[in-house]
This record gives structure tokens, C-alpha cells and sequence, in this order.
């Protein structure tokens, strides 16, 4: 998180704002959205816990079963390692939910390993040490803020080496991961509450267009991925329930690509 | 042989220098006003809502608003904190579903350079979150925009 400028000022602030907080003016019951730009953009993508927490919140979930043991592959290209990176957060995110200590600080040393293959590693090293040091107080909260830094300052790494795209391929493969589990999750206790966590079509076009413009990166598994989110697409953006056939299916195609980012086969 | 006072070329330069520095501090930035919608959020952590490293930023002229698009699923509470580092700004965040209806909670507020809508979604999906700048002795000012759940 990035430092407090003037922090007498905002401490000032904070106590006037406390003392005379008020209810927002009135404003308009509806809007037009048509008139607003239907462009993606800006978008802050979710981060895998907060779905997972809103499905631990429909049903008990067996978290244990979704840590990944494998440690997966070591790439070379740097796209591969931007999507495994963040398939590796993300399972970070589920050790969480496991609260598996052990689990969450190999993922923290994987974290810096995948970040140095892409030289960004030394933005991470202060992540990784706070991680360990709260999964060891079993401090899980802090686990999860943690993570979200340690992505947080892996993408503005490569924002700031205009490596832009590779920060969008992490927040991809965390996002694909997060779908596989979700889709794992749901699939196994089929509820409607749970597949309506699936209605993501904005953020699955968000990625599109972002994938649309990485033509420099000659890697198969991106063109699968490409067609894999065409077959996604109609099964979410639905105005009627998410069915149990159609997250079956998202199932199958998720867990095929999350297959892809961390082995060698593709 | 160089004269024991400032010449008028020496307090010159000195008046553009702090003129300069104080222009330029009034400016402030986008940080700045990240740090100030951190500042909002900070009772909320106590409450257990986690607060997002990401964050939108930009600046807008008086009376001018920006909506963005974010993914926010059913089942979780959100609160969205607006800052900007411009103290004598009037700033505002309301929230509205996919079809334009405000879904915001009662107790979302507003405050000068501060300002928080809280929701709940009624279903998982899509929605636009507009920031507006109301008032502010500034051509543009710069806001940031924080969220966090539970």
C-alpha cells in the first residue's frame, strides 16, 4: 500500500470528516446507462478471494482439496510466467481459505521465483517475508492483504517497464484460476446463488480485447485461451439462470487452460 | 566584488522559485488523493472489510463526472471511498446497477473532499460507479477512488 503523504494533514482531516459525516446529497434514482461509454475500460479485476468469499458465504466448502501441491513448470517465456504468476497468487488465495501455513509460505517463495523470471522479483521479497510471517501468526487476514500487494507490486513493476500486457496476463491467469475453483465448487453442490457468481461477461470482455492485442506473443496456449473464452462467453452472459449443464461445462474448459498454464504440454 | 545584499535579480529569482514550489504543492496529484480515499477507508479495516491495492484515479473539471464499470459479486458488502486532495472541493460517489437504478445503501455519505457509497448487490454482475466533482476552487481536481469488501 503506498505511503500516507502528509499524515498530520490527514489526521486532521480524518477527524473533521468523523465529526461531520454526512448523508450523500440526494442523487438521481436512475440513470441512463445507455448514454455511458460501453467500453471496458479501467477495470479492477476481482480478486479470486473476493469470489471465494461469497461462495464460502452460500455453502461450506472443503478448501483443503483445491491447495495445489504441484509446483508446476519452469518457463522461460515471459508471458507463460505472467499467467502462472497469477494462477499462483491465486492458489495463494486458496491456501487461505484452506488455512494451510505451510501452503501459503511455498507459495510466497514461488511467488518470488516466477517475479524474478520476469525481473520483477525485487518488489516482491518484502511481500513474500510478510506472507510467511503471517501465515506463521496464522494471521489470515494479513496473508490475503499481502497477496493483493504482492500482485499489486508485480503489475506496477511491469507498468512501469511497459510490460503492461504481462500484468494483464497475471491478472488472467488469476482469474482463470479463481474460475476453475469456483466452477469446481459450484459444480460439485450445484446451487443458483453459486453459478450467478459466474455472470462476469464484462470482465470476460475485458480480457478479450486485451488478449486481442498481444498479437507479439506467438504462444499457443494464448490462442486457446482466445477460443476457450468465445465458448465461455454465451454460457454467462444470460439473463436467465446459469445453468448446471453450462458450469459443467465452464468446468471442463477452465480447468483444461488451467492445465495448460502450468505444464509444459501446450 | 559581489555586494553584501541580495540584488533584485537574487529576490527575484527567489519569489519564481517559491512561487514555483507553492503552484506546484497546490497542485497535489492523483496520490495524493489515493492517500486521502485510504484515509476514508481506514475505520472500515477495523470492520473487516479488506481494501483493494487497485484503485482508479484521474482529474475532472467542476461539475463534470466519470463512471466506471466494476464486477461486484452477490454476497459480499462493498463500500466505495472517494478522496481528493483538493480540501475546499465537494466531491460525490453514487452507485447504480446495470440498468441505471441507484443501488446504493442509505448510509453511503458525502464531505467536502470526501465521500463513500456502501452496497450490497442484489445480484452478481456489472455496475457503474460515478464519481463527480460538485464544487472546487480548482480548474481540474484530482480524485481517486478505493473499494473494499467483506
Amino acid at each position: 500500500m503506498r505511503l500516507f503523504v502528509k499524515p498530520f494533514l490527514l489526521g486532521s482531516c480524518m477527524l473533521v470528516l468523523l465529526s461531520f459525516v454526512a448523508p450523500a446529497a440526494e442523487p438521481p434514482r436512475r440513470i441512463d446507462v445507455g448514454r455511458l461509454s460501453r467500453t471496458v475500460e479501467d477495470v479492477v479485476v476481482p480478486l479470486p478471494n473476493e469470489i471465494f468469499g461469497a461462495l464460502n458465504k452460500l455453502d461450506s466448502v472443503n478448501w483443503k482439496e483445491f491447495v495445489r501441491t504441484n509446483k508446476g513448470t519452469n518457463f522461460t517465456e515471459r508471458p507463460r510466467i505472467a499467467l502462472l504468476l497469477g494462477a499462483v497468487i491465486a492458489d495463494g488465495f486458496i491456501a487461505v481459505q484452506a488455512e494451510d501455513a505451510p501452503s501459503v509460505k511455498e507459495i510466497g517463495q514461488r511467488v518470488v521465483a516466477l517475479a524474478r523470471g520476469i525481473g520483477v522479483g525485487n518488489s516482491i521479497v518484502p511481500h513474500a517475508k510478510a506472507i510467511t510471517e503471517a501465515a506463521d501468526r496464522r494471521d489470515w487476514g494479513a496473508v490475503r492483504q499481502e497477496l493483493d500487494r504482492t500482485q499489486n507490486s508485480v503489475q506496477q513493476a511491469m507498468n512501469e517497464v511497459r510490460d503492461e500486457k504481462l500484468s494483464q496476463l497475471v491478472s488472467l491467469g488469476g482469474w482463470l484460476r479463481g474460475t476453475q475453483v469456483l466452477t469446481s465448487v459450484v459444480d460439485r453442490h450445484f446451487s443458483a446463488d453459486g453459478a450467478e457468481l459466474l455472470h462476469q461477461p464484462d470482465l470476460l470482455e475485458y480480457f478479450q480485447c486485451k488478449l486481442a492485442n498481444m498479437p507479439e506473443f506467438n504462444i499457443p496456449l494464448l490462442g486457446q485461451i482466445q477460443s476457450s473464452l468465445v465458448e465461455v462467453k454465451p454460457l454467462i452472459n444470460v439473463n436467465s439462470p446459469i445453468s448446471a449443464a453450462s458450469v459443467k461445462k465452464i468446468k471442463q474448459i477452465t480447468t483444461r487452460l488451467d492445465e495448460g498454464i502450468v505444464t509444459r504440454t501446450q | 566584488m559581489r555586494p553584501p545584499f541580495p540584488t533584485a535579480r537574487h529576490i527575484a529569482i527567489l519569489f519564481v522559485v517559491v512561487l514555483s514550489l507553492q503552484v506546484a504543492a497546490s497542485r497535489g496529484s492523483v496520490d495524493d488523493a489515493h492517500s486521502f480515499a485510504l484515509q476514508s477507508a481506514e475505520p472500515y479495516v477495523k470492520e473487516g472489510y479488506q481494501v483493494r491495492e487497485d484503485y482508479w484515479g484521474g482529474d475532472l473539471g467542476v461539475g463534470e463526472k466519470k463512471a466506471v464499470r466494476q464486477q461486484l459479486f452477490k454476497g459480499n458488502d462493498y463500500w466505495f471511498w472517494m478522496g481528493s486532495e483538493v480540501e475546499r472541493s465537494k466531491i460525490s460517489v453514487h452507485v447504480y446497477d446495470a440498468d441505471g437504478k441507484l443501488a446504493e445503501q442509505p448510509d453511503s455519505w458525502q464531505k467536502g473532499h470526501f465521500a463513500a457509497a456502501h452496497l450490497i448487490p442484489k445480484t452478481t454482475g456489472s455496475y457503474f460507479i460515478i464519481v463527480a466533482v460538485e464544487t472546487s476552487p480548482e480548474e481540474r481536481t484530482h480524485w481517486a477512488l478505493v473499494y473494499g469488501f467483506k
